[in-house]
């Protein structure tokens, strides 16, 4: 199945956020949140619905986002994504790109990806931010069901601000020699990773065992953590996001 | 592979590399390599992910240097997004900082200079790529000298800090060469890219260990200063 599905949200005159434009295809669908009347500054919300199995193997999706001039949005996952196996060879792709502009942010935080028995699965993610735009994404990946061994996936983040890059990190799982590794998973079920560019950067790392938050070189911070479960690696993302300056001190 | 390669890689070169255990210290200290066995499940996950990500970089600067391209900044801003760890970055550019001083020496060239003039504080892969291509080398032996580096820094630190058989560590790196030979090749073929569509392979592990080991460094001794 290959699909590609747009969305687009700007702000108006009063200075709502409104969805300008919106594309879904199956499987990707967007569900715009409409149950009451939007004040002005309160971000348009969007769930991102899969309204058919997917990604199988075989599928290729995309989805493109753009938030106008002083936009603000936020785009939710309503359920885990189950990368799985299918008839078909090659794999499944799903790409997403998010184009923010200046003043505008956005928080994508779709559900966790849970990598299952034999799928493949490659997962890309580019944020094109302008100077001063927001950003807060969140990816939580899960070594297979409970008990199962996980196919393979590759996730890719690439985030560039005003041109130039912030964050490129590209994940390999499924590997048996690199997940049982203490130098990439040390055998742990649950990657969780956070990346924040709101407002005030963390000027030193905040670091436990097994999760951390951590200044970018070039301005923005990650949170990373590795956990057994995906409600203890999201607990120890909520943590870091609890020390994150510009969070902690968001208006919006 | 070329001299160049064997000079670079050698644990005397004087660049500053042995003070840094890659992660080692820390995982010994938590228990999650305590002998041989976990120590070759370390090295080989530091070699896919880390040390591939040096190669990259480090083929990547040789063959700017062959082709006359000053990209320093662009190489230096985008190895600095691969690497989210402020510990790694420190320890990054501490060793290319040295490895540039020893360079210099070895080494001296206009091109060396521009280098260091746009990044002052080079990133170890970037600088140990360059100097490899003013001695005479291929960005394959680069991308072989920092993968090489990548897994023997933390091997010897085994043997000091879990008392390991020196023979028997000898013997896991001995067995890591097939990975090392494929990783390095691997990395060479990616050497012209623009830098911004070079590999990024990210190492979770290794960036926590590296943040809880400069924590504890500030806090308590240590051995290694990474």
């Amino acid at each position: 199945m290959k699909a590609q599905a747009r969305l687009v949200v700007e702000r108006d005159q009063d200075g709502r956020n409104v969805v300008r434009d919106l594309r879904s295809m199956a499987p990707i669908t967007l569900v715009p949140h409409r149950s009451r009347v939007r004040s002005a500054n309160e971000p348009a919300l969007v769930h991102l619905v899969s309204s058919v199995t997917a990604p199988l193997g075989g599928d290729d999706l995309e989805l493109v986002v753009e938030v106008g001039e002083g936009a603000h949005l936020v785009l939710r996952g309503v359920a885990a994504t189950l990368a799985l196996p299918g008839h078909l060879p090659g794999g499944s792709r799903a790409r997403v790109r998010i184009e923010v502009a200046s003043n505008a942010g956005v928080q994508y935080v779709p559900e966790p990806t849970v990598v299952t028995a034999r799928a493949h699965h490659e997962a890309e993610l580019v944020v094109e931010l302008a100077a001063g735009a927001l950003l807060r994404t969140r990816e939580v990946l899960v070594l297979g069901r409970a008990g199962e061994r996980p196919g393979s996936l590759t996730s890719a983040v690439r985030v560039r601000r005003d041109g130039g890059p912030l964050l490129n990190q590209s994940l390999r799982i499924g590997a048996p020699e690199l997940d049982g590794s203490a130098a990439h998973l040390a055998g742990r079920r649950v990657l969780g990773t956070e990346v924040l560019c709101w407002g005030e950067d963390p000027v030193e790392p905040f670091s436990h065992d097994w999760w951390s938050l951590v200044p970018l070189a070039r301005g923005g911070s990650l949170a990373t953590s590795l956990a057994g479960d995906a409600v203890t690696a999201q607990t120890w993302l909520d943590a870091a996001l609890d020390v994150h300056p510009g969070w902690r001190s968001r208006v919006v | 592979m070329d001299v160049s390669g064997l000079l670079l890689a050698d644990s005397r070169f004087p660049g500053g590399g042995h003070v840094h255990s890659g992660g080692l210290e820390e995982a010994a200290a938590r228990k999650l390599v305590t002998g041989e066995a976990d120590l070759a499940s370390f090295l080989v996950g530091r070699l896919r992910t880390a040390g591939e990500l040096a190669a990259v970089f480090a083929a990547a600067a040789t063959s700017a240097v062959q082709r006359g391209k000053t990209h320093w900044l662009e190489l230096d801003a985008e190895l600095d997004a691969r690497t989210p760890s402020p510990a790694q970055r420190k320890a990054s550019r501490a060793q290319g900082r040295g490895t540039a001083r020893a360079g210099q020496r070895a080494w001296p060239s206009p091109v060396l200079d521009r280098l260091l003039a746009d990044t002052p504080r080079p990133h170890h892969p970037v600088i140990l790529g360059a100097l490899t291509a003013l001695a005479g080398g291929e960005p394959q032996d680069a991308a072989l000298a920092v993968c090489y580096l990548a897994v023997s820094g933390p091997a010897s630190a085994a043997i000091r800090l879990l008392g390991l058989d020196p023979f028997g560590v000898n013997a896991v790196l001995a067995r890591l060469a097939p990975e090392l030979r494929d990783v390095a090749a691997t990395a060479a073929k990616t050497a012209d890219h623009d830098p911004r569509d070079l590999p990024a392979p990210g190492a979770p592990g290794l960036d926590l260990l590296a943040e809880a080991h400069d924590r504890h460094h500030r806090e308590e001794v240590r051995l290694f200063v990474s």
